[in-house]
Parts: structure tokens; C-alpha cells; sequence
């Protein structure tokens, strides 16, 4: 029997399919926690109240979105627990970023959230430079930064009193897509522990990190990590839809898999040689 | 229940001109295209805009007028998009080149570099501590880690018989790489699916109201 | 030569590298070195590049109006394209700079636009990518059956099918990504980290000119 090749038409037809079915019909699907996003979360838990914590790094708001799953509902958490956040913008969209991350989670007063802008949480405004700007802020705020987002002087929001250097800041959290960045200059250069709720690829390539300074990064697994960092704290967002679409993903994985190995034996004829290797 | 907004429908609209190019390059998909590269460009200077207002904040307020030579050094740089001119934008960006990589070269030996090193060493050194899952993954994780480096040694050339232990490393290395980019690439496209299914519900749910 | 090609002859050559030097070894050695002058000199230099490079932003905008405004009058193909992308770009400049960037107008309008394209273009990836691995991952050698095996367990080991009716899956796969891959991974950070650093030492030596051929360099 000679298996026919299928056509790129037909595989993409099969992958819309496949995408659509999760999309119109939620499979329900549960995460299981893993130890990584575990310690995340105990670790945001454990701050005191009052505590500063940034949140920022360089991206690009489109890979951002899976981290976003993670984000949203840390950001809940800190909003409950009455930990402070200054958000720091090193690319151009991450302050489009950031405020779709503090709507998203509906922590603002004006949702009936905990918090108020300037008491609570500040935005800061695009920090050109990247890693010069976070050099320069991480030495002297007050000099790198002298308005906020809106221009308002920082000296006249509350929050920002008690950021002067890196020594006031607790945590760093990053979602971005460049949060190496982050871990070499914050981490590796002051000495400040590191969350990074990361894209899948950069928890495949800057994992390494976590053996460099043990005890002070941790990675999470992109939307996986997104839907189990949702389950830790109740709610149910992008991070679940996206283990749905996950699951259909891993079917058709699969499934093209064998069929090209079997086209590959059967579709042909099975010619022997050598390979060196 | 479908949507009612008209952004939805404006981005319900936008992503179908944009997955028109499985069915080829057409005119939907360009009209997708422009709008993209406008949107970035015009933000870029909103963007800009406001950064400016921000950044040279303590010079317009006076506090600190050295920063007129930065906003004339900043001006120079936009005479790059002039060939004949385009020599002006040099200083500026000799300072732009020269500071962000004296800042990340003192990055790069202390932390990727001496950073993994002195990992390697220490996990080389904890080689029997643990459970035993923990000691042969570590005992993997040192070799590999030296079997993928050798793989990137092309300052010699291994054709003596000496150098044969070096050339079983090199091939050790090959396969140790060729793990890695296994395991990337599945982990690469679990995050291409997240954005295809985040286009995919923006259509179903957001616009046409289903799941 | 004239006076003006001599004196962009000299800007682009000495000066130039003159300028790189100073600012790469004072930038690098701020960190070795504790030196009040030196660090209020970094310091003052950081704000500096951090100012310059607001200006890059406006680039895109200049080179794009001049090449979309010559193919608009000479009506080459695209054209009515090029005209709709510079009237774009212009209301979206008049709304930007009128809402304000933080607006729920300008966040929704850039959520409902660039975002979503930015999306839409990535997720498309996923089409792609599935019909490559298709032809692609054919376990004919060695080197394809390690790729293909690892990949796949990444991928079945991470799935939530799995991980929610076999509760090893998920050591398994934080076991494989931190000790087999992080070889790999670490061989990659280590070597390109020194590549880096030799970049680093080329530009200072004058060696590499390619980030300032947009100079004349």
C-alpha cells in the first residue's frame, strides 16, 4: 500500500480544525502544579505588605501574552497581600503591556480593587537604553526618572518615596520576552532575586540560570506555567485556554509524526545506505 | 452572540486579512501588512514623543542644562537617513555602540561566562550528593556541558592520534546539542500553539460570542 | 578633497573611534573600579545614550515617508497601499499625541490593530510549522531520531492529557530540560557569551565597523 504525501492545504486544514474544536467546545482541561511555579508563588506570598517589587523587562507585547497568564494573577496576589509595584517599561510596547496586564486583573480602585495609582502601584514611562537604562535606574532612580507615564514628578507619588536604588526594591518580576536581560544586570549584577513568568522557548534556553545563582531565579513554563499559576490562585484565564488548544496541538503533533514517518517507509521506496554519523 | 463592538470587529477583520495567507499573498493580506507597519511607525512616535517629554523633563524645567548636549547629539542622529550627510550620526552613535557594550561585556564575563564555569565547577565537585536521580543528572549535566563547549572549539584541528579522546568529545557534544535543540524545539512550539490559539479565540469568542 | 569630506572623513575614522573607546572602557571598568569620578562620569554618560537613542525612534518614520511618498507619486505597484499606510500613520500620530499613550482610546485601538496582527502573523507560524514537521521529521539517521525523540517527549510530557493521568510527567520533563538540556543550553549561553565579549574587544580595537556602516563608517 503506498501512503500519498499529504499537501501543506491539507495539513493546514486538519490544524485549523484541530484549533477550532477547543475554541467552540472548552475541554475543561486541569493543570497539575509543578514545583518551579510552586515556589513563584510562595515566594510572592512571602513578602511582607509594603514591600517594593518591580515588574518590567523588554518585550514584545505579542510573545508577552503568554507570559500575561502568569502575570495577571501574581499581580492579584500582590494586590491582596499589599505588596507595592512599580512597573518599568525597557521597550516600547511593554507600557501598552503593562496596563493591559493591571486592567486584565482588575486591581485598580476604579474596579473596586485594593489598589491606588501612585499609593500602590506607579507606571513608569518608556526607559530607552536597555540595559544602560537599567543600569543607570538600578543605581540612582531619582536621576533616570524624573515623571512618570503621565508626567506627573515622581517626587509627588507616595510609592515612589521609598525607591531610590536597587537596595529598596524586594523582587523582580519579569514577563517579558527579554527577561535575560534582567537576570544578568539584576540578578547577576545586584543581587536581587529574580521571577520570571517566561515564554516556553526562554525556559528551554535561559534555564540555565537557575544553576548560576540557585535560590534567586526561577523560570516558569510559558502558558502551562500561566495555567498553573491561575489555579494557585483561583481564577481561570488565557492560561487555560491554552492548555486546551494544547492538548489538540499534541494530537496532531503526533499523529503527522507517525504519518510522515509511515509516508516516509511506505510513501517510497525504501532505498538502503549508509548514513555516516 | 456576536460582538457589537467595533473594535472587535476591526480586529476580528484584521486577523482574517492576516490568515488570508494560507490561501496566498493577496490583497487582504497587504492591506493587514500596511496597517501593521503604520501602526508600528506611528506609535514609535507617540512614542518617542512622550520620551522626550520625559526624558529632557529636567532641561525644559531648567534644572539641568547640561542635557542640551545630548538633545543636539540625539538631532545628529537623525541625519543618518541622509547618505550625504549621514556622517553626523557618527559621534552619536559611537556613544550609543561604545556604552551599551562596555555595559554588557561586564555582563557577559560575569555572568554567562565565569557565571556557568563556576556552576560547572561546583555541581563537578557536589558530583555524589543527593538522591540518585539527582547525582546522574548532575554527573550528565557536567559532561554534557563539556562535550557541548568542545563541539565549539574550531581553533583546532583534531588530526593526530593525541586528539582522538577530543574528537569522541566533539562528536559527544554533536548529540548533546542536537538533546537540546529536541527539547527547545518542542518547548518553541508549545508557544507558537498559545498564539495561534490566542488569534483562533479571538475570533470565536470575542467576535462571534461562541465557547 | 574638500573641507566638508575631510572633515566626515576624520569624523567617521578617528573620531569616531575615539569617542568608542573612551566610552566602552569607562562603561566596563565603572564596574571593576570604585571611583566617585568615574561613576558620576558613567553615570552622566548613561543619561546621555539613554537620550540619544530617543531619537532612533523617529528614523522608521523619516525613511518610510520619503520611500512610500516616491512610490505614491510615481505610481509604482502598491501605491494605493503606500498612500493609505502614510494617511495611517499620520491620524494615528494626531491620536496618539492627542489621547495620550496610557488612554483607553489608544490602548484599545493598538490592542484592536497591531496587537492583533502581531498575533494573528505569529499564530500562522503554527500552520507552517506543522506541515514543515511533516516532510521534515522523517527519522531517516541518528542525529533526526535524538531530534525527533526529545522533541516529542517535550511535548507529550508537557501536555496536560498527560501530566493530569500520570503524575511522573512533569519530574520527567523538569529532570530532562535541567539536566540533559541544560548541557546544551549552558554550551550555547557559555559560547555565545564569548562571542560577545569578542565583539566587544573588536569594536574596541576598530575591527568591526558594521554597526556604524549606516554612518558611512
Amino acid at each position: 500500500m503506498k501512503l500519498p504525501e499529504l499537501k501543506a492545504s491539507q495539513i493546514w486544514a486538519i490544524v485549523l480544525i484541530g484549533y477550532l474544536i477547543p475554541a467552540f467546545i472548552p475541554l475543561g482541561m486541569n493543570p497539575v502544579i509543578s514545583q518551579a511555579t510552586q515556589t513563584v508563588y510562595n515566594t510572592i506570598q512571602s513578602l511582607p505588605p509594603g514591600s517594593i517589587v518591580m515588574c518590567g523587562g523588554g518585550g514584545v507585547f505579542a510573545f508577552d501574552l503568554e507570559s500575561s497568564a502568569g502575570l495577571i494573577p501574581a499581580i492579584q496576589q500582590m494586590a491582596r497581600n499589599g505588596v507595592k509595584v512599580v512597573f518599568y517599561p525597557m521597550w516600547i510596547e511593554t507600557m501598552q503591556f503593562n496596563k493591559y496586564c493591571v486592567d486584565s486583573a482588575r486591581v485598580d480602585e476604579k474596579y473596586g480593587g485594593p489598589w491606588k495609582y501612585g499609593r500602590d502601584y506607579v507606571f513608569l514611562p518608556y526607559i530607552p537604553g536597555n540595559e544602560v537604562g537599567l543600569v543607570s535606574f538600578m543605581n540612582d532612580v531619582k536621576k533616570t526618572v524624573s515623571v512618570d507615564y503621565a508626567g506627573t514628578p515622581i517626587d509627588q507619588l507616595p510609592l515612589m518615596a521609598g525607591l531610590n536604588s536597587y537596595k529598596d526594591i524586594k523582587l523582580w518580576i519579569c514577563a517579558e520576552w527579554d527577561g535575560v536581560t534582567i537576570l544578568r544586570y539584576v540578578t547577576g549584577q545586584y543581587g536581587i532575586p529574580v521571577m520570571w513568568f517566561a515564554q516556553s522557548s526562554a525556559y528551554a534556553a535561559y534555564g540555565s540560570y537557575m544553576s548560576i545563582y540557585p535560590g534567586q531565579i526561577y523560570l516558569t513554563n510559558g502558558a502551562l506555567g500561566g495555567a498553573q499559576y491561575e489555579k494557585l490562585n483561583g481564577i481561570t484565564g488565557l492560561g487555560h485556554a491554552a492548555l486546551d488548544s494544547n492538548v489538540m496541538f499534541t494530537i496532531m503533533f503526533v499523529g503527522f509524526l507517525v504519518l510522515g514517518n509511515l509516508t516516509m517507509l511506505f510513501g517510497e521506496k525504501n532505498v538502503n545506505r549508509k548514513v555516516k554519523t | 452572540m456576536i460582538s457589537v463592538d467595533p473594535w472587535v470587529w476591526l480586529s476580528a477583520i484584521l486577523t482574517l486579512c492576516s490568515f488570508s495567507l494560507l490561501y496566498g499573498d493577496n490583497k487582504f493580506f497587504k492591506f493587514a501588512e500596511y496597517t501593521f507597519t503604520a501602526v508600528v511607525i506611528g506609535h514609535n512616535v507617540v512614542m518617542g514623543y512622550f520620551t522626550l517629554k520625559s526624558g529632557f523633563n529636567p532641561l525644559f524645567t531648567g534644572q539641568k542644562l547640561l542635557l542640551i548636549v545630548p538633545l543636539i547629539l540625539g538631532l545628529m542622529v537623525i541625519f543618518m537617513v541622509w547618505r550625504k550627510y549621514a556622517w553626523l550620526a557618527a559621534i552619536p552613535m559611537a556613544i550609543i555602540i561604545g556604552v551599551s557594550q562596555g555595559i554588557t561585556v561586564r555582563a557577559l564575563v560575569s555572568t554567562d561566562v565565569m557565571g556557568n564555569v563556576k556552576a560547572v565547577i561546583s555541581e563537578g565537585s557536589n558530583f555524589f550528593i543527593g538522591n540518585p536521580t539527582d547525582i546522574v543528572g548532575v554527573m550528565l549535566r557536567v559532561v554534557f556541558t563539556i562535550a557541548a563547549v568542545s563541539y565549539f572549539l574550531f581553533t583546532f584541528a583534531f588530526k593526530n592520534t593525541a586528539s582522538k579522546p577530543l574528537e569522541y568529545l566533539r562528536i559527544l557534544g554533536k548529540y548533546v546539542l542536537l538533546i537540546y535543540i529536541g527539547i527547545y524545539i518542542g518547548n518553541q512550539s508549545m508557544q507558537n500553539s498559545m498564539l495561534a490559539t490566542s488569534a483562533i479565540n479571538r475570533l470565536v469568542r470575542n467576535w462571534l460570542g461562541f465557547g | 578633497m574638500s573641507t566638508m569630506d575631510s572633515i566626515s572623513r576624520l569624523v567617521r575614522t578617528r573620531i569616531t573611534q575615539i569617542v568608542i573607546v573612551v566610552c566602552l572602557l569607562s562603561a566596563a571598568a565603572g564596574y571593576y573600579f570604585s571611583n566617585p569620578q568615574l561613576d558620576a562620569f558613567n553615570a552622566e554618560l548613561n543619561l546621555w545614550n539613554m537620550d540619544i537613542v530617543i531619537f532612533t525612534l523617529f528614523i522608521g518614520l523619516i525613511t518610510v515617508f520619503f520611500s512610500y511618498s516616491k512610490s505614491v507619486s510615481a505610481r509604482t505597484s502598491e501605491w494605493p497601499f503606500r498612500l493609505y499606510a502614510l494617511v495611517l500613520i499620520a491620524a494615528w500620530i494626531v491620536m496618539g499625541l492627542y489621547s495620550g499613550l496610557y488612554s483607553d482610546t489608544y490602548q484599545t485601538a493598538y490592542l484592536s490593530t497591531k496587537i492583533t496582527l502581531h498575533i494573528a502573523i505569529l499564530g500562522q507560524l503554527i500552520f507552517f510549522y506543522l506541515s514543515a514537521m511533516y516532510r521534515t521529521f522523517r527519522v531517516k539517521t541518528l542525529r533526526t531520531g535524538i531530534l525527533v525523540i526529545f522533541a516529542l517527549a517535550m511535548i507529550l510530557l508537557n501536555s496536560p492529557i498527560i501530566t493530569s493521568n500520570w503524575s511522573p510527567a512533569d519530574a520527567i520533563s523538569y529532570w530532562l530540560l535541567n539536566y540533559p538540556g541544560m548541557g546544551g543550553a549552558r554550551a550555547i549561553v557559555l559560547v555565545a557569551g564569548v562571542g560577545g565579549i569578542i565583539l566587544a574587544i573588536r569594536i574596541l580595537m576598530g575591527l568591526e565597523k558594521s554597526a556604524l556602516r549606516a554612518t558611512g563608517g
